[in-house]
């Protein structure tokens, strides 16, 4: 018979994967159990996202409150000698980005201020982790912990008895005697399954911006929260799909729905609770940083080459021979500019080069850990996503460094400005010379500029390819494993 | 319709579950599969259905050799197990729309399957109840409509009736019979002496994996039957 009379015959013809898909959505949607399970979810992610505003927000106001507090007794110094000014210091608060919401990355374990001070680039301050409690530091709720961990669940008990289970109820014999594709069995499970986990996924960007949208009208939707977006959606979608075609897989190959579920189970358990605390300590080991004492101690000891202060340091008497020549002058008196400027000056430029190398051995040896952290994402693919959800959300190691390095940046314009004050009109000594205080309003507030999506995107190819192999492997195996599956 | 050549399967370190089976089931014909447990009975079906592979021999279905190619054996094939089991939380109707889409590629109307499934026997409240709610001769007849909707030209079962009441395994041989009419080549695996008599145009006895009788109910009645199985049995064991 003709396809067309056969057609005639017997009726429409159907796409047996649409047939198996419908099948699943129809009894997904009559299962009260999962109706409540999208429901907690979806529940979740709205709760998450409202912790995620509301942190930053309080953030926000508390760090511009402070800014603003900051810079009010910075102009209210008076007249005051430049150097004993750039002494005083000011605070650098460091802006937050609005996909911080989403993922808070290392922002609570890292600094949210630095102080800018003469002669010091000091370490970041204030963690906010320092105020949580211990169970907060276990498992915080946030958007990116429900996807990271939650939605993977969900894969694992939506996937876990689609072979199995129908295996253990006799459909899959009955459909697989009946002369059933696998691969559409296959393809309709797959695409019934991805559905649900993808519009969880469209859900929760859905609520993101809309929450953004409603709740932070000041903030303006640009195109570089797009091109994050654009690198946060697709990473989460490859993780939570590949957690679905490891289930799929697993339930293929496995003897009996127990036996899926709690071998999925644990691999949930390894990936999301387990990997990332051994890969960090593995990582800490072989790429060790120093203590807070011993970086300190090692910028010290760099810098007793310096001469500070110290008038009799040979470094001073060097550099002062160094100018009297330079100027044709036998006395520091008969020079055209303050000697203490400059001095001040010269001794702030070879401290920028101590501070930029020591900083610089630190954040490589970060860049290093997070490397290495992130190379187990072949397995555990957790370990590839977060770095790629922290980059995008600007919470990663490379957002904080930029404003470490933002901070440092306007403290030596601070150092440079109150050294050339002191070397235009300081005289001989400078120690005596007082600056108007409209001098204070002339130095500008540290007002930095968000690391625009480049930033994020730059080093992440690896992490997209870790995190895509590893979710190709697993639909792969799915494939495998489905293609002939066992009836019995 | 049905054929088996030679059909052998032994699993590793054991007795051979299946040793040199020899069968045809034309179309129209309901040969029955007798024999105690382990006898071989399932592991015959399975081979047809693919399900697991012979360690030699062949098993035909519509000439197609079912281990080389597994699908265009099974798409002249319906199959009906011991416990029909469908998908609870759909209706008979839409089991039966599912099952009839996934074995022939097409979709046939809602009035047609619901007409097989009163053919098959099931009340009307229960086409549009889920099954749930079904009892295994309720679910065994969604089994048979499945078979119908698909047109299949050979039909498995396996032990079919056990567990139903007297009421429902007299119903469902009538539908056998109904089968057999209409030209279907049935198999079937039964422990069920009465119905295999009843509804077998010959009756097989399995002992160990080997085919020790085979015999025409038409030339005798169920107590020859009775008698030849136990004293094969028997034999059986002693050996």
């Amino acid at each position: 018979m003709s396809e067309e009379l056969e057609s005639n015959a017997r009726g429409r013809r159907v796409s047996p994967a649409l047939v198996v898909a419908r099948r699943e959505w129809v009894e997904l949607l009559r299962d009260a159990r999962w109706v409540a399970l999208v429901g907690i979810v979806v529940a979740l992610i709205v709760a998450a996202l409202a912790v995620g505003i509301v942190e930053r927000s309080r953030q926000t106001r508390e760090r511009a409150a402070a800014a603003e507090g900051d810079r009010r007794v910075w102009t209210a110094q008076g007249p005051k000698n430049p150097h004993s000014a750039a002494h005083f210091g000011q605070y650098a608060f460091k802006p937050i980005g609005l996909l911080a919401i989403a993922d808070p990355g290392v922002d609570a374990y890292a600094g949210s201020a630095v102080y800018l001070e003469a002669h010091k680039q000091n370490e970041d301050r204030f963690r906010s982790a320092r105020d949580l409690g211990s169970m907060s530091r276990l498992a915080r709720l946030s958007f990116a912990f429900v996807l990271q961990i939650v939605l993977p669940l969900i894969a694992v008990i939506l996937g876990h008895s689609a072979y199995s289970g129908e295996r253990e109820r006799g459909t899959l014999p009955l459909a697989l005697g009946l002369g059933a594709d696998p691969r559409a069995l296959f393809l309709g499970k797959a695409l019934a399954g991805a559905s649900v986990l993808l519009g969880l996924l469209a859900i929760a960007t859905a609520v993101l911006c809309l929450g953004i949208a409603i709740f932070l009208p000041e903030v303006e939707l640009e195109a570089d929260f797009f091109a994050r977006l654009a690198g946060l959606v697709p990473a989460y979608a490859i993780y939570i799909l590949g957690f679905f075609g490891l289930a799929l897989a697993v339930s293929a190959a496995a003897r009996g729905t127990r036996t899926a579920f709690v071998s999925l189970l644990v691999f949930w358990m390894l990936n999301g609770f387990v990997a990332p605390r051994v890969a960090g300590d593995i990582a800490s080991r072989l790429q060790p940083l120093p203590t807070g004492q011993a970086f300190r101690d090692g910028i010290a000891e760099a810098k007793r080459a310096q001469f500070g202060h110290d008038e009799k340091h040979p470094a001073f008497v060097a550099f002062r021979n160094r100018v009297l020549a330079e100027y044709g002058v036998d006395r520091v008196e008969d020079l055209p500019v303050s000697f203490r400027g400059l001095s001040l000056r010269e001794d702030d430029h070879a401290g920028y080069r101590i501070f930029d190398e020591q900083f610089g051995r630190l954040r490589d040896l970060v860049a290093r850990q997070d490397r290495l952290r992130s190379w187990a994402g072949f397995a555990f693919p957790l370990l590839a996503l977060q770095p790629i959800s922290t980059a995008m959300a600007g919470t990663d190691n490379a957002h904080h460094h930029e404003f470490i390095r933002s901070a440092e940046l306007h403290r030596r314009r601070i150092q440079d400005a109150a050294s050339a004050e002191l070397m235009e009109h300081g005289g001989v000594d400078g120690r005596a010379y007082v600056a108007p205080a409209s001098l204070w309003e002339a130095i500008p507030s540290f007002s930095p500029t968000f690391p625009d999506a480049r930033l994020a995107w730059r080093g992440r190819s690896l992490d997209f390819l870790r995190l895509g192999g590893w979710s190709a492997c697993c639909w792969l195996a799915a494939w495998a494993a489905t293609i002939r599956p066992r009836a019995a | 319709m049905l054929e088996a050549i030679g059909l052998t399967k032994i699993y590793a370190g054991r007795t051979p579950a299946l040793a040199g089976l020899d069968l045809a089931v034309p179309p129209g014909e309901v040969f029955c599969l007798l024999g105690p447990n382990g006898a071989g009975k399932t592991t015959t079906v399975n081979l047809f259905l693919d399900f697991i592979r012979p360690t030699s021999g062949k098993a035909l279905v519509g000439g197609v050799e079912s281990r080389l190619d597994p699908r265009a054996a099974r798409r002249k094939l319906a199959y009906i197990p011991e416990n029909v089991m469908l998908h609870g939380r759909l209706t008979g109707l839409e089991n039966l729309e599912y099952f009839a889409a996934l074995a022939s590629g097409f979709r046939t109307g809602r009035d047609e399957l619901a007409s097989l499934l009163r053919k098959a026997g099931l009340p009307d409240e229960a086409i549009h109840r889920r099954v749930s709610t079904y009892s295994k001769g309720m679910r065994q007849k969604v089994g048979v409509a499945v078979a119908l909707a698909k047109r299949a030209q050979a039909l498995l079962l396996d032990e079919p009736t056990s567990g139903l009441d007297p009421l429902s395994a007299n119903e469902f041989a009538g539908l056998i019979d109904e089968l057999r009419r209409e030209g279907m080549a049935i198999l079937m695996v039964t422990h069920d002496l009465f119905l295999a008599h009843r509804c077998g145009d010959r009756v097989g006895i399995m002992i160990e994996g080997r085919m020790v009788h085979v015999l025409e109910p038409a030339r005798t009645d169920h107590l020859g039957l009775e008698r030849a199985y136990l004293e094969a049995s028997r034999k059986g064991r002693v050996a």
